[in-house]
């Protein structure tokens, strides 16, 4: 017989269960609704910042507002760069819809070809590549028409320069994000480039901002930069140094324009160049700004300083006769010649004819500190005051180092060394009777305020010497002008290399103003190795300073103040040009 | 008293609705004035584009290959100037 149990009558349920029990579960389920009460309060009440910012976070969303870059101006106004939209054109490989058409197609609007595409693609590890940057907007917008999923455009800028080669050492360029890279775009970053702004807004289902919260922070846009260069004057003076740099079969050319008044550059220019818009395959070799950067031994063209030092103190008057036979002097064992043996010279006459030992005569009369004070003053190895990347200060030495050989050679433009751009900026001192004023790339309007150097007097005596050198039986008769007088010195100087002078490597110089009676304008010019036969600085350099006087002169409206033969006849004239 | 809780019942109904719709109101209005921003944007983008263009089109360089071959100009040199003297008003010449 099977046995049961009968479990009402288990002796266990029997046993009677104590109250503390049900009173101690009760009390637990108490306490636990006391936990999540206080839980509750804590953070609704107490702490209820976090779970407010998550909530936040998950519809305000906090915009950028970009800032404009600055664009760069000429005197006039007109646009030497400026940022245009160019929409930026990226995939996200590893949602990519693989549709071989249109791949095929958007291949050949990125203007690459297929196996390049796809081995940007093949990666389908990756989120985030780059397909092409900075597109036009209408091939951007034909992308999109194509309707890829995993292909994405992004809002960039494009930096335009529509002056091109011309101005673009001046100018310079950025990079693709936007950066400077050189020239005045690099050295006015922090001004063109402005301050982003920001503003915190919630966005809809559907992504549509519809409320500000908080406060907007505006961007600021990049300042404009006015430079003082004028882009006419630019683009004819890089024209007619390329010629020239191109018809002497030179290494590379230099050519500066200043504002004889105000100091202002009107132009600044190095050939070879390069376009800022398309930079490939880019050398040092174009992208130095010669101008500024290079120093060299001027030459003759720092005649004048020294034989106006002599004229101011009083040691000799323009008229004074100089003993040059027979063409050459020793000074403590070294000796120095002129090209041509003259024989006796008036002070005019060694300019004129840029006769070393004329000039070294005078420079032996001189103070060596009362010569390297003039020098200093009128800028050389100081730093020119502008702006940019690379400025040289060039090489004076201190003068109680000078042996008596070197004050000499110094009068001649040796052994003393500085950029194109400094001996420009020095020849305000002729030009403005007498006083140097700082040169400057941005346009100013207030008057400069000069430091004299030399007396009124003597400053024109030396600009009449300066216009005999371009007259008969001076050095330099290629640079006269039609209808403006013009002054100015040539130089030729054997290159540096190493320790010595390279045997049959010159710079050919010239530097000068016009119109001569109240100067204008300064204009530089430096032809680095002209290989094609002629190398001084008369035959190389004169030419493109003639040129570039004229047209510059023309532009700002100066009236001819030479006579001129009118040929406003019915027979057309052949214009060199 | 009945009467004015129903009637305070029925104005805080009433302030409710409004506040939505208001609220939605802004909304509305906000991103019509976004909308607009936008456009005053793209705007000023593209007039910077334009400008720029024209730029281009009238670089030195362009003008003077133009003015040489088809126009057949050349450049102006004061030989070939006649230069007018302007006499100040009331002055005797």
């Amino acid at each position: 017989m099977s046995r049961s149990v009968q479990l009402s009558s288990s002796p266990l349920l029997a046993s009677k269960t104590p109250v503390w029990r049900s009173k101690l579960i009760v009390a637990a389920i108490a306490l636990g609704f006391m936990g999540l009460v206080a839980r509750a309060a804590y953070v609704q009440v107490i702490e209820n910042d976090y779970y407010k910012r998550q909530g936040e976070v998950r519809f305000a969303r906090t915009l950028s507002l970009p800032a404009n870059r600055g664009r760069v101006l000429d005197r006039n106004g007109l646009l030497l760069a400026s940022s245009v939209p160019a929409p930026s054109i990226w995939a996200n490989p590893e949602d990519l819809e693989r549709d071989q058409v249109k791949l095929k197609q958007l291949a050949k609007l990125l203007d690459m070809s297929q196996a390049e595409l796809d081995k940007k693609l093949e990666n389908e590890d990756k989120t985030f590549v780059w397909l092409r940057r900075q597109l036009d907007e209408s091939v951007v917008k034909e992308i999109l028409a194509l309707d890829i999923k995993g292909v994405y455009s992004i809002k960039e800028y494009k930096r335009l320069y529509p002056e091109g080669e011309a101005a673009a050492h001046i100018v310079g360029f950025t990079n693709v994000e936007d950066q400077g890279q050189e020239g005045v775009e690099l050295v006015f970053q922090k001004a063109l480039s402005g301050k982003a702004g920001s503003r915190r807004v919630i966005k809809d289902r559907l992504g549509r901002v519809v409320e500000a919260v908080g406060e907007t922070i505006p961007p600021e846009d990049g300042q404009d930069l006015q430079l003082s260069i004028d882009s006419k004057v630019q683009f004819f003076a890089y024209q007619k140094l390329r010629d020239a740099v191109l018809d002497n079969k030179a290494k590379a050319g230099s050519v500066v324009v200043l504002d004889a008044q105000s100091g202002e550059v009107l132009a600044l220019a190095n050939y070879p160049s390069y376009s800022p818009d398309k930079r490939v395959n880019l050398s040092g070799e174009q992208l130095r700004n010669r101008a500024l950067t290079d120093t060299f031994e001027p030459g003759s063209t720092m005649k004048p300083f020294a034989v106006a030092l002599a004229l101011e103190k009083g040691l000799v008057k323009p008229e004074t006769p100089i003993q040059t036979a027979p063409g050459r002097i020793t000074i403590t064992g070294s000796t120095i010649t002129d090209a041509h043996p003259h024989g006796v010279l008036t002070v005019n006459e060694i300019i004129q004819k840029s006769s070393n030992v004329g000039t070294v005569k005078l420079a032996m009369q001189i103070e060596p500190r009362e010569m390297w004070e003039m020098y200093s003053q009128v800028g050389f190895g100081q730093k020119p005051q502008i702006p940019f990347p690379g400025v040289v200060s060039g090489r004076l030495r201190p003068y109680k180092t000078w042996r008596p050989i070197e004050q000499a050679t110094m009068s001649y433009g040796y052994g003393i060394s500085g950029s194109l751009f400094q001996v420009a900026r020095a020849y305000t001192v002729f030009a403005r009777d007498g006083e140097v004023v700082p040169a400057t790339l941005i346009k100013t309007e207030q008057k400069v305020q000069g430091v004299r150097v030399f007396s009124e007097d003597n400053a024109k005596a030396m600009r009449k010497m300066l216009h005999m050198v371009t007259g008969p039986g001076g050095t330099a008769p290629k640079a006269q002008t039609m209808g403006y007088s013009v002054g100015g010195k040539t130089g030729t100087a054997h290159k540096q290399e190493g320790k010595g002078y390279a045997g049959k490597k010159y710079r050919g110089f010239f530097v000068g103003m016009a119109p001569i009676e109240q100067p204008r304008i300064i204009v530089a010019v430096m032809v680095d190795e002209p290989s094609n036969g002629r190398y001084f600085g008369g035959d190389v350099a004169a030419p493109v300073f003639s040129e570039t006087v004229q047209q510059t002169l023309r532009l700002l409206g100066v009236q001819p103040d030479m006579a001129v033969k009118p040929q406003v006849v019915t027979k057309a004239v052949e214009e060199s040009f | 008293m009945t009467r004015l809780n129903i009637v305070l019942l029925l104005t805080l109904v009433f302030s409710a609705l409004m506040l939505v719709h208001s609220q939605y109101e802004s909304r509305q209005l906000f991103m019509a004035l976004e909308t607009a921003r936008k456009d005053t944007n793209r705007l000023e983008v593209e007039r910077d584009r334009l400008l720029v263009e024209r730029r281009a089109q009238a670089t030195p360089l362009r003008v003077e290959q133009l003015a040489r071959q088809q126009l057949q100009m050349r450049m102006v040199s004061p030989g070939i100037t006649q230069y007018v003297h302007v006499q100040p008003a009331g002055a005797k010449p």
